[in-house]
């Protein structure tokens, strides 16, 4: 065995050949919480990666006269003055490969889940030219989230950005992780890409999407709270860089960045450290490029650029509900629509406690399936409705019989939109329930029973109706004949269920 | 206001001595340390001396190197390299200081300006450790 491994290491090193070349070094003139002014390095490029003489890694962004401003990466504690700094003539890449499924990364695709070194394949630069208009198609297919009020109202297509917006505890990750556990079986790859959050959140999330069966097709990339603000700068851009590398083999990839707040503000503290000016609310000037930058690198490309998808939903946290905010603003600009979450809904108990109402999908329409389409175009402007017929109700009690009906459906369509956490819901099951709910189906079961009523007739309609459910499923449409098939599963489960 | 740099300062003492006899340049030194001394910027007066003495050095086409080894380099080895450097930087006089370091165990090291060429079987000695761990 001994034998065998010194054999090894002599073959390894007489295959080794030293470089010789010439390199530009610069040496560290001062060191201040993760940033290193040095000198030299004069033909240095921006973004430009840099090493230090103990091995850390660091990016040029400052170019000034005498001398560039280096964020560092990692641990600077023993960077000293003078120490030298070479240039390496490269863009910040990281390693990327298939086998990066199922693993949790740091910022600079280093494993940090423990479970040993992830196979190296190729190297991507995190920073990235956004793919040009000729390589784009139209979002044109749908991202099931399994999120009835997202599916049916805001519904959301491959290679979409779509904001999730919302004051702290609202449920904007618990929104993205259902996104995450309804992709199984949908030919998805998913990157969770966490910025500035606890370690004790990132866990918890993990096991669940490890419960859920869906950290195989899922990657995470973490910068944590406690490090640098530069891991947390890179961060998404390491991430957006992951799902490149899948769509360049033609695979449609999810990213979630949770949260580009907390981006805003690691880029903030990083450009007061370098100097650079402020501006509103002390964000640098290019604050808005920051976001612009990453979310252009979400895109559908066509068939003859090798298609696949990115499909981004950034994650925004407002300061009690103030959507007007630097940031916030910037990003829902940018963005094809916004899911707008709101504290008041969710103390109510309506959770997911989206705002229908506010929330938007510009795009995603076009990319519904037509069943989905058929049996929800309405219920947007019904829910909107009932929004105006009960603020107005609450003033007389005196209604007819018309606005009558129109409130007893408006509240079982919000009862209808309600949903357990980690509870996704497949596609043609939530065409079936909302096919029961436009056509009068639900009007007399009490509100209370929706609940119930819902799960007993997909269990029923599932064995009675499968017909319908095999239409959808292959034409995502259904026939006169499957319709047929359908009302009188539902009529069926009724008459069973009134007894 | 602009920021004035060192070498802000420095490029005006150069452009307002040059070509000027030892008489007529003192003055000229006098204004410029009561320039430093006005803008409160004495205690950058040593950056000013090395981005002037920068500015000397380009434009009389002298080239600063500095070589270390691990064993003395006698004058005929020195000669070789000063003329490999004026070759390869096209300068019309090399300005050399010489180090021994017996860490380096071989080889040598050139700095010109920031580009450096590491011989050294130290530096080569690093490479095969990396290349190994890789």
């Amino acid at each position: 065995m001994s034998n065998y491994i010194v054999e090894n290491l002599r073959k390894e090193i007489e295959a080794f050949k030293a470089e010789i070349k010439t390199e530009k070094v610069g040496h560290v003139m001062e060191v201040f919480d993760g940033i290193a002014k040095v000198s030299g390095l004069s033909d240095i490029k921006s973004s430009e990666m840099v090493t230090f003489a103990g091995g850390q890694t660091g990016v040029a962004l400052n170019l000034e006269e005498d001398a560039v401003g280096v964020i560092i990466l990692g641990d600077f504690s023993k960077i000293k003055e003078g120490d030298e700094v070479k240039a390496t003539g490269k863009i910040l890449e990281i390693p990327v490969s298939d086998s990066v499924l199922g693993r949790v990364v740091d910022a600079l695709g280093a494993p940090i889940d423990g479970k040993g070194a992830i196979k190296a394949g190729k190297t991507y630069p995190i920073e990235k030219v956004a793919p040009g208009v000729v390589t784009r198609q139209s979002v044109d297919q749908p991202v099931s989230t399994g999120i009835k009020a997202i599916d049916a109202i805001i519904p959301v297509g491959r290679g979409q950005r779509e904001l999730i917006i919302g004051d702290r505890q609202t449920g904007k990750t618990a929104l993205a992780i259902d996104a995450i556990l309804n992709q199984k079986g949908q030919n998805m790859i998913c990157v969770y890409v966490s910025i500035g959050q606890k370690d004790s959140k990132l866990r918890k999330l993990q096991t669940r999407l490890e419960e859920g069966g869906a950290m195989a097709y899922t990657v995470i990339v973490s910068a944590g709270a406690s490090e640098a603000a530069a891991m947390s700068y890179i961060a998404p851009y390491s991430g957006v860089s992951i799902a490149e590398y899948f769509m360049d083999q033609g695979k449609d990839v999810l990213v979630i960045y949770d949260d580009l707040s907390k981006h805003a503000v690691a880029y903030r503290e990083i450009s007061l450290l370098l100097r650079r000016p402020p501006g509103r609310e002390a964000y640098p000037g290019d604050v808005f490029y920051l976001h612009s930058r990453l979310l252009e690198r979400a895109c559908r490309r066509n068939a003859k650029y090798g298609g696949g998808s990115i499909t981004a939903f950034p994650i925004i946290e407002t300061q009690a509900g103030d959507i007007s905010a630097y940031i916030p603003t910037n990003v829902i600009s940018i963005t094809d629509g916004q899911i707008f979450l709101e504290t008041d809904l969710f103390y109510k108990g309506i959770r997911p406690a989206v705002n229908v109402g506010s929330s938007v999908s510009r795009v995603g329409s076009s990319a519904q399936i037509k069943a989905m389409k058929k049996v929800a175009g309405t219920l947007k402007l019904d829910l909107a409705q009932y929004r105006e017929l009960e603020a107005f109700s609450q003033f007389g009690s005196d209604l007819d019989e018309s606005t009558k009906r129109q409130l007893e459906r408006g509240k079982r369509s919000v009862e209808m939109l309600k949903q357990l956490q980690y509870a996704p819901v497949k596609t043609e099951h939530q065409v079936v329930a909302f096919y029961a709910l436009t056509k009068g189906f639900m009007d007399d079961v009490p509100v209370e029973k929706i609940k119930e009523f819902e799960a007993g007739l997909i269990e029923y309609t599932e064995r009675n109706a499968k017909t319908f459910y095999k239409e959808v499923l292959e034409t995502k449409m259904w026939t006169e004949k499957g319709e047929g098939e359908l009302k009188k599963a539902i009529a069926d489960f009724k008459a069973s269920f009134s007894k | 206001m602009a920021k004035i740099s060192p070498k802000n300062i420095a490029e005006a003492i150069y452009c307002a001595t040059e070509g000027k006899s030892a008489s007529a340049v003192e003055p000229l030194f006098k204004r410029g340390a009561q320039l430093l001394k006005d803008k409160r910027m004495l205690g950058k007066s040593r950056e000013v001396l090395s981005a002037l003495e920068g500015l000397i050095e380009k434009k009389s086409g002298a080239v600063r190197m500095k070589v270390t080894t691990a064993k003395v380099l006698n004058l005929a080895e020195r000669k070789k390299v000063e003329e490999q450097v004026m070759e390869k930087y096209k300068a019309r006089t090399v300005i050399g200081e010489f180090f021994e370091k017996a860490e380096l165990l071989g080889g040598m090291r050139v700095e010109v300006g920031d580009e450096v060429t590491d011989t050294t079987y130290k530096n080569q000695l690093r490479q095969l450790e990396n290349f190994l761990m890789r």
